[in-house]
């Protein structure tokens, strides 16, 4: 596979380790009420759709940037590739 | 002054240097390394008058030379200067960056083909999934090569660098060795 | 036989070659296989099943039959396909699958047995008694069926792998390749033209039909020429693109030398990994026979391979031949055999209108239903309108029509689509993107119609790319019809083949529909159709027919089998891309790595690096000698370990110490410039991960380090924490394992030895106590870090140096140490020296031990968020009870097993009652028995109990005694002093 690396362009998969589902990034907050239950849906539960999936890809063999890549599990087709460290930045700045 | 003595990455008291066709492999036991990287809120730094490269690129000075390495970070390699501090000169010349020494991290290969980019672009073509098309002078990356992370650095045409860890220095010439030795038998 | 006239050979030229032991002669430009066929050679193998005489069947890659043992001693390579193996001077070919020789064949027997050996026999038969199928019927059946033998020695060539990129990969060099490549060439594209032959021409090479008038040679040879002076294709001969995979990459093998009798150490193959942005199918098509009574005998082969042999290679199997064909195909080739003085027969056409197309007898309307000649063809029925008679022939070309190649379509599951007139699949809309199939491939069976859409092909792709291409000039060619009947095989009583070299006939799959294995997936395994080397090239199609016939459905209703990579059968040597032994994978090596081997350094592998595991001296006999000596020395002097292994990470920016809080489940924040910290890390999920020290250098500069094993991971998951979770702190992370050499200095006597070489430093515990830090230089002026940490609970400090003089600092520390009694140690002792001490490591941090457990449970801080520390504190781990506890043998000559698990000295030993395990052990200088690590239930409040390890492996078990973990001074004292 080619990941579309947004700084380097195509980048041939074997550079990269695969790590899964994107929702890693939305590590819960450990002082809330129910922080226990909500590690335990963190940590084991994990989307894993056929179809379209946002998943974490890091460029061990590159830049060692962690990437959030958008792809189709059936097709393989990838729709897309950010920087994860932007996703969160985004999500701030959006106040959710 | 210390009378310790260095040895190479290869462990030998001499660079190795050897010739395969129109290929030549200099181990370059001088080349000092350094890593730059933008603090929170720092200015881009212009050390030694070089203006950082942008990804994939490098950008070479007097003597000295910026590979970019990741998103706010680049390598910063000075010929010659790896038995001086070279990270703490990079450190005056980069406030608010976070400087780490790498000279002794790394060993670097010099390949230089006497025979214009031909051979470098085969021999290239043997070790690294790279398109070579988009792989002309000023342009570096890193990537896999047998299984080793390695810098790939286009310093000119018919010149090229191979940055491996130093601690697999044999393993790093065993593969250049073997790859410029086929070509040659071609 | 002798040759016919013309052919591309190289007749100024004699090759020497050996078959089956006889000598034979060829000429260059040919194969083992037509080489054979000129010197009359019909019968090259034996079927694997029924081990029926086989002949050449085909001119190409999807040969069933001809597979012969190539080369000899180490060399030996079964299953090659004569049809593609290129002559060269002293080639040795052997036939397979035949004993004690190929005229005479004793398993020829199973061919009298064949009523048993049906289509799932294996299923049926060897069922019974329970037991015997491992130890007698598959060694029987292995011996008896199968193909070739291996050498049973190491390869002994050099393989090698490359990666390449282009703009079009054109995928075959016949007319609709080399159209294409040429337009995307003259456009100004990156191409590389691969084709699996050595010559490039495709099936040009075997039809005499003209371009522009002229030989088809002639306007390859000015493509070829003009191919050369374009630096922007790469032609790539001898070449298979053997796998399409996604976006736009592809597996090719090029055959390097494999047409030389030996390598010389010259590269055998190459392993190319191609990225494309585009790609053109070119790869042709494949003609298929037609199923009728004892259809397999040698001499019957393939229309157009009898054509290709005629006119490529001046070769026929015979000086009488006879065509059996259900499209017009098949008359070419009688054309083209009378044209050469081959007497023709008789040309039998299923359809009753066919025509002659020249002056030969026609039987139209006929079907061939029968054959005689024991190890070669004599003679065949012929019925037509009810009336039948033998015709003497000695070789008979049969056409069922023709596949085009779709195989690498299929590849990303594209389906392939059924064409009712050409009666074959073709490539259908959906397959690998950008992959564009032209030529026979896509069903353009004239020349004319393949140039035009290779040409096509290539200016859509070229178009899509957004590179101004126009279509070329192309040369004036045939543009023959091709019509084909529905006609698969000939009904009748008698074993008609589809797949030969498995060995399934018609009957074997009118058993399997019997039997329900309809599905085309059930059928393929039930009757092993299409399963073999060639991956039923042949027969496929026409199996699908037959249960498409049976089952009363169309061909498109009864499915298509999907094809997968490889194309051709791939060598392993080839994908295992050539380091073998020791460049397998790269090794690191230590900094003092030359000065322990100059010490005699016994070496062993972790992870990919060298390290020392103990260093013998002379007189010393058994490891284990070596091992105490060295622990000795550490506890009694002063010990030297090379630990540059461990991972070290420069960790910088003014979030520090925040960062370094969440990752580490102990406090950092709070670590004081100048001082060292004992880190333990959790994964999310609460188990223990990995462990370290923290070094603060300066209030925005740490270096912490990992274990070994897990530098590349930890350096991964903090890139993580850094970039994912928490990009909004200020941190930057630089590994520089490999900058630092650093050197232990462990024992009594460290201090005294390091005072040796620090320049002006004062080392005493007051300035630099246990648990600091500071950057120096020693020996007049070297850069250096200090850090007063202890793995063997002895005072000791690791000193770092510029990684270049790690071999010279270990020289002077040991010249300067003599008189303390300065010791190298390895790993072998560092590991006894950390179990006397009670120092958990890899073999406790398993991932599956709590902080708990391992006895840092109070480490895990309450007060502060870090990553596991939620989970750690849920109900299955904290209440964990299962604790780390030093064992002891009761009897002193006692034996400690790590892995044996642990019991109440009066329980069962079962599951149940299970209460822990051993970790670590090893023999103790120090205690003077064997002791051991382990995790027990409870056993922080069991100290003094005697329990019972059981090592069941073995059949032993051993009486242990629970003591605290710290065998050595357990107070710490040393480590202060």
């Amino acid at each position: 596979m080619l990941i579309p690396h947004p700084l380097l362009g195509p980048r041939d998969a074997q550079e990269f380790t695969y790590l899964g589902d994107a929702r890693l990034i939305d590590r819960p907050d450990s002082s809330a009420p129910d922080a226990e239950a909500a590690f335990c849906d963190y940590v084991f539960l994990r989307d894993n759709p056929a179809g379209v999936h946002r998943e974490l890809w890091f460029h061990e063999q590159g830049d060692r940037s962690w990437l959030v890549v958008t792809r189709d599990t059936v097709t393989h087709e990838v729709l897309g590739a950010e920087l994860a460290r932007n996703v969160p930045l985004s999500r701030t700045r959006c106040g959710k | 002054m210390s009378d310790l003595r260095p040895i190479t990455a290869l462990g030998a008291a001499l660079p190795r240097l050897a010739s395969f066709g129109a290929l030549e492999i200099r181990e370059n036991g001088g080349l000092a390394l350094a890593s730059l990287v933008l603090r929170r809120g720092t200015v881009e730094p212009t050390p030694f008058g070089l203006t950082l490269p942008g990804p994939g690129r490098c950008v070479a000075g007097q003597g000295v030379a910026a590979v970019w390495t990741g998103l706010d970070q680049w390598m910063i390699e000075a010929e010659g200067r790896a038995e001086l501090d070279f990270a703490a000169e990079l450190k005056q010349l980069a406030p608010g960056c976070s400087v780490t020494e790498q000279t002794d991290g790394w060993v670097a290969f010099e390949i230089v083909s006497r025979a214009g980019s031909r051979p470098l672009n085969a021999l290239l073509s043997k070790l690294v999934n790279v398109d070579l098309a988009d792989f002309g002078p000023g342009r570096a990356t890193r990537t896999g090569l047998e299984h080793m992370t390695c810098f790939v650095i286009r310093r000119g045409d018919a010149h090229i660098a191979v940055l491996g860890a130093r601690s697999s220095a044999g393993s790093l010439w065993h593969a250049l060795e073997t790859a410029a030795k086929r070509l040659e038998e071609r | 036989m002798t040759r016919l006239a013309g052919g591309l050979i190289d007749r100024s030229r004699t090759l020497n070659f050996s078959f089956d032991g006889k000598r034979y002669q060829g000429h260059p430009g040919d194969t083992l296989a037509s080489a054979l066929l000129a010197n009359g050679v019909r019968l090259v193998g034996r079927s694997f099943k029924y081990h029926r005489p086989r002949g050449v069947l085909s001119a190409g890659s999807e040969e069933p039959n001809a597979i012969v043992e190539l080369r000899s001693g180490a060399r030996q390579e079964p299953n090659t396909r004569a049809t593609v193996v290129e002559l060269f001077e002293g080639l040795q070919a052997r036939s397979q699958n035949r004993w004690p020789s190929l005229g005479f064949d004793a398993l020829a027997i199973n061919d009298l047995l064949s009523p048993f050996l049906t289509a799932g026999f294996y299923y049926k038969t060897f069922m019974w008694p329970k037991g015997f199928w491992e130890k007698l019927y598959e060694p029987a059946i292995r011996r008896a069926a199968g193909l070739g033998r291996l050498s049973m020695q190491a390869d002994p060539d050099i393989y090698d792998k490359g990666f390449l990129h282009c703009d079009l990969l054109v995928i075959g060099g016949g007319a609709a390749g080399l159209a294409a490549a040429l337009t995307a060439a003259r456009g100004g594209a990156r191409v590389i033209l691969a084709d699996e032959d050595f010559r490039l021409g495709g099936q040009l090479l075997s039809e005499t039909g003209t371009l522009d008038g002229g030989q088809a040679t002639n306007w390859i040879s000015a493509l070829e020429a003009e191919f050369e002076s374009l630096p922007n294709i790469r032609v790539m001969r001898r070449t298979t693109v053997f796998g399409v995979y996604d976006h736009g990459i592809y597996g090719a093998v090029e055959s390097v030398s494999d047409h030389f009798p030996e390598a010389n150490g010259c590269v055998r193959q190459t392993l190319w990994r191609i990225t494309a942005k585009r790609a053109i199918l070119a790869a042709g098509a494949t003609e298929r026979p037609i199923a009728f009574a004892d259809n397999d005998r040698p001499g019957i082969m393939l229309a157009g391979a009898m054509r290709a042999y005629a006119n490529r290679w001046a070769a026929c199997p015979s000086e009488t031949v006879a065509v059996f064909t259900n499209n017009d195909d098949g008359h070419h080739t009688a054309r083209d055999l009378a044209a050469k003085g081959v007497q023709i027969a008789a040309v039998i056409d299923a359809r009753p209108e066919a025509k002659a197309r020249g002056d030969y007898r026609l039987i139209a309307g006929g079907m061939v239903t029968g054959s005689r000649g024991r190890l070669g063809l004599k003679s065949i029925k012929v019925q037509e309108n009810g009336r039948s008679e033998w015709i003497e022939c000695g070789a008979l070309g049969v056409s069922g029509g023709w596949n085009p190649n779709v195989h690498l379509f299929s590849h990303h599951r594209g389906r392939p689509v059924w064409n009712e007139p050409l009666q074959a699949f073709l490539p259908g809309e959906e397959g690998a993107l950008g992959l564009i199939p032209a030529g026979a491939a896509a069903g353009h069976f004239s020349t004319a119609d393949a140039l035009r859409s290779g040409a096509q092909a290539a200016q859509r792709a070229m178009d899509e790319l957004g590179i101004a291409a126009s279509l070329p000039d192309l040369p004036r060619a045939e543009e023959a019809d091709y019509t084909v009947a529905h006609v698969f095989h000939v009904p009748g009583k008698k074993r008609a083949w589809v797949d030969f070299q498995n060995d399934v006939t018609v009957k074997d799959i009118k058993l399997a529909h019997a039997e329900n294995m309809g599905p085309v997936e059930h059928l393929k395994r039930y009757t092993t159709l299409g399963m073999a080397t060639d991956q039923g090239k042949t027969s496929n199609v026409t199996g699908l027919a037959v249960m498409a016939e049976l089952t009363g459905r169309s061909i498109p209703e009864t499915g298509t089998t999907i094809f997968r990579p490889p194309y051709t059968p791939v060598t392993l040597s080839v994908l295992g891309g050539g380091d073998v032994g020791r460049h397998f994978r790269p090794r690191r090596l230590t900094p003092t790595h030359h000065w322990a081997k100059a010490q005699g350094a016994v070496f062993v592998e972790v992870g990919q690096w060298m390290r020392a595991q103990y260093f013998a001296r002379a007189g010393e006999t058994h490891w284990r000698q070596s091992v105490d000596r060295e622990a000795r020395a550490v506890r009694g002097a002063v010990g030297l370990c090379d630990v540059t292994t461990l991972g070290k990470i420069d960790v910088q920016g003014a979030d520090v110490g925040e960062f370094l809080n969440r990752l580490y489940c102990n406090m950092m924040a709070t670590l004081k410039v100048g001082r060292v910290r004992y880190g333990l890390m959790l994964r999310e999920d609460g188990f223990a991960y990995d462990d370290g020290t923290c070094a603060r250098l300066a209030e925005d500069h740490c270096v912490v380090t990992t274990t070994t094993a897990n530098a590349g991971l930890v350096y991964r998951n903090m890139e993580f924490a850094r970039q994912c979770l928490w990009p909004e702190l200020d941190v930057q992370l630089i590994s520089t394992t490999d900058a630092w050499a650093q050197i232990a200095v462990a024992g009594p006597k460290s201090r005294a030895l390091l005072a040796r070489i620090v320049d002006g430093f004062d080392l005493s515990n007051e300035a630099f106590p246990f648990m600091a830090c500071a950057e120096l230089t020693v020996c007049d002026g070297l850069r250096a870090r200090l850090f007063r940490i202890s793995f063997s609970g002895e005072l000791a400090y690791e000193v770092a140096v510029p990684a270049r003089y790690g071999h010279a600092l270990i020289e002077r520390l040991m010249e300067l140490g003599a008189d303390l009694g300065a010791t190298p140690y390895g790993t072998e002792a560092l590991g006894v020296l950390r179990i006397e001490k009670g120092h958990a490591a890899g073999p406790e941090l398993n991932g599956q031990a709590t902080a708990a457990m391992v006895g840092l449970g109070s480490m895990v801080s309450q007060k502060k968020d870090s990553v596991g520390a939620v989970m750690s504190r849920r109900e299955g781990l904290a209440g964990d009870r299962r604790r780390l506890v030093g064992l002891r043998a009761v009897d002193p000559a006692g034996k400690v097993v790590s892995g044996s698990h642990l019991f109440a000295e009066d329980a069962p030993r079962k599951f149940d009652t299970d209460q822990g395990w051993i970790t670590s052990a090893c023999y103790s200088p120090h205690v003077g028995s064997m002791i051991g690590l382990g995790f027990l239930e409870n056993g922080d409040e069991r100290l003094g109990e005697v329990i019972v390890a059981a090592n069941p492996l073995e059949g032993e078990s051993a009486r242990l005694r629970v003591v605290p973990a710290h065998f050595v001074d357990p107070e710490g004292a040393r480590l202060r002093e």
